[in-house]
């Protein structure tokens, strides 16, 4: 199958925002369905990249956690982002273990990575 | 008639018992208000001899929406403000009961002016600074008013004298660990620092509106800021929260004047001088308060209790840019390298 979900996505969100948002009755509907269009544009954004992004953060979580390097428990973006999850709050915990120790490498290099993570999941509109 | 319209005119006749010939006509949702949901109408009927036409907004409660809406708090803020330099449409009309329109409602006036886009290149059509002025003007005079004197002590924080950064910080944290399916560890962050460097003790506890910034209020053809909109998170509190929230990067009104004339308008109609490093620390809350409404926002369209496409649109874009905005300050701050 050659239609992606991805742009599939895009000519959905098309559709809705440049041919029926113009044609409806009311403003609020109109506007609604420029938005829905906007959101979806965003997933197609999104979607191809998902699971990428996730599986390079995990391993970027587990390297500052000082974790042994580990596959994810699976590929599934529900799997991934409970991974994520459950490295993120070890990450909260490290982050504050450092500021109470006044560690400032540490907190830099925390920070750092937590921007560096913030900058790769951006949308891209 | 619609079905809303004909809901309506039963429940004015209800409301109004010695009304005749009530018509309810023109109602249209209006776009925005995303915890509430907002309508325009006009209402004509006779009370007393007398022929009765009301350009009205009813305000009915969303399933669920960008901010956890109080009933009847919006409603009792504007009653309390009428006639306090404020300016506010008059509200006519509170109901709790379901049964009328399906969820609880409130009715004011309808008033004149339209909201500026504050994502649009010239949202006030040429009035910028005029507007902004007027905007930290009303802002003071709201800083400068008694919340005891007025019946607010209800609200949160109309009986704490101190402490306020705490009480509103702890509730948006309580908020985020509701909603939050990945954690996210810039917020926490954020939320550790504002601990550790909490700001001074406001000059007087003051009357904060809560959502106060650019598209909350409407303004007319000739620049005059007609109404402050959307009560809905009023409390008691630090005034310099609504100060930090007005100029918060997502919507600044700093865009039309700079900071420190607006906050010469701001002293010179509350009466009390900024503390500059407390504007830091709200400036900071501020972020962190975005990132928590949307939070609210992305758990309410994941679980299908919203299908409004603005609150869709805030969760998924409007985090991203506030955790921006967090590491930013934190910059700023001497936090990070």
């Amino acid at each position: 199958m050659r239609l992606t979900v991805e742009a599939a996505l895009r000519r959905i969100g098309d559709l809705l925002r440049d041919d029926v948002a113009p044609d409806l009755q009311t403003p609020f509907l109109g506007q609604s369905v420029r938005m829905a269009g906007s959101v979806l544009t965003i997933c197609a954004n999104w979607v191809d990249d998902a699971a990428a992004i996730r599986v390079e953060e995990n391993a970027k979580l587990r390297s500052i956690l000082g974790l042994p390097a580990a596959s994810d428990p699976g590929l599934r973006i529900s799997q991934l982002d409970g991974e994520n999850h459950r490295l993120r709050l070890l990450l909260i915990d490290a982050h504050a273990a450092a500021e109470a120790a006044e560690d400032a490498p540490r907190n830099a290099a925390i920070w750092a990575l937590l921007e560096e993570i913030e900058l790769a999941r951006a949308q891209r509109e | 008639m619609s079905d809303l319209e004909a809901r309506i005119t039963a429940w004015l006749a209800h409301r109004i018992p010695g009304a005749s010939g009530i018509v309810v006509d023109g109602l249209a949702r209006i776009y925005g208000g995303s915890s509430q949901e907002t309508y325009r109408l006009r209402g004509c009927w006779s009370e007393r001899g007398e022929a009765v036409e009301k350009r009205l907004i009813l305000r009915r409660d969303a399933p669920a929406g960008l901010v956890l809406a109080e009933r009847d708090l919006e409603y009792n803020v504007y009653r309390a403000l009428a006639g306090q330099g404020i300016p506010a449409p008059e509200a006519h009309f509170l109901e709790l009961d379901p049964a009328w329109l399906g969820r609880p409602f409130f009715i004011m006036d309808l008033m004149p002016g339209k909201p500026g886009n504050p994502f649009g290149a010239d949202p006030y059509e040429g009035h910028d600074e005029s507007v902004a002025r007027q905007f930290w003007a009303v802002l003071g005079r709201l800083a400068a008013l008694d919340h005891r004197k007025l019946g607010l002590t209800s609200l949160r924080g109309g009986e704490a004298g101190s402490g306020f950064w705490r009480l509103e910080l702890d509730r948006w944290e309580g908020i985020i660990d509701a909603g939050e399916a990945v954690i996210e560890p810039i917020v926490r962050g954020a939320i550790r620092w504002l601990r550790r460097n909490p700001p001074a003790e406001p000059a007087k506890p003051a009357i904060v509106h809560g959502d106060y910034r650019s598209g909350n209020f409407l303004f007319t053809a000739d620049g005059r800021i007609s109404a402050i909109l959307d009560w809905e998170m009023c409390h008691i509190g630090d005034p310099l929260e609504d100060a930090a929230w007005g100029i918060d990067p997502f919507w600044p009104i700093t865009r039309h004047l700079p900071l420190e004339a607006g906050l010469a308008e701001w002293q010179a109609a509350s009466g009390i001088q900024a503390d500059r490093r407390s504007l830091d620390w709200w400036r900071l809350f501020s972020a962190v308060k975005a990132c928590a409404i949307w939070t609210t926002a992305e758990a309410a369209l994941a679980s299908g209790e919203s299908h409004e496409m603005v609150v869709a649109l805030s969760g998924i874009r409007a985090g991203h840019f506030h955790r921006k905005t967090i590491l930013a300050l934190l910059r700023e701050f001497g936090e990070m390298a």
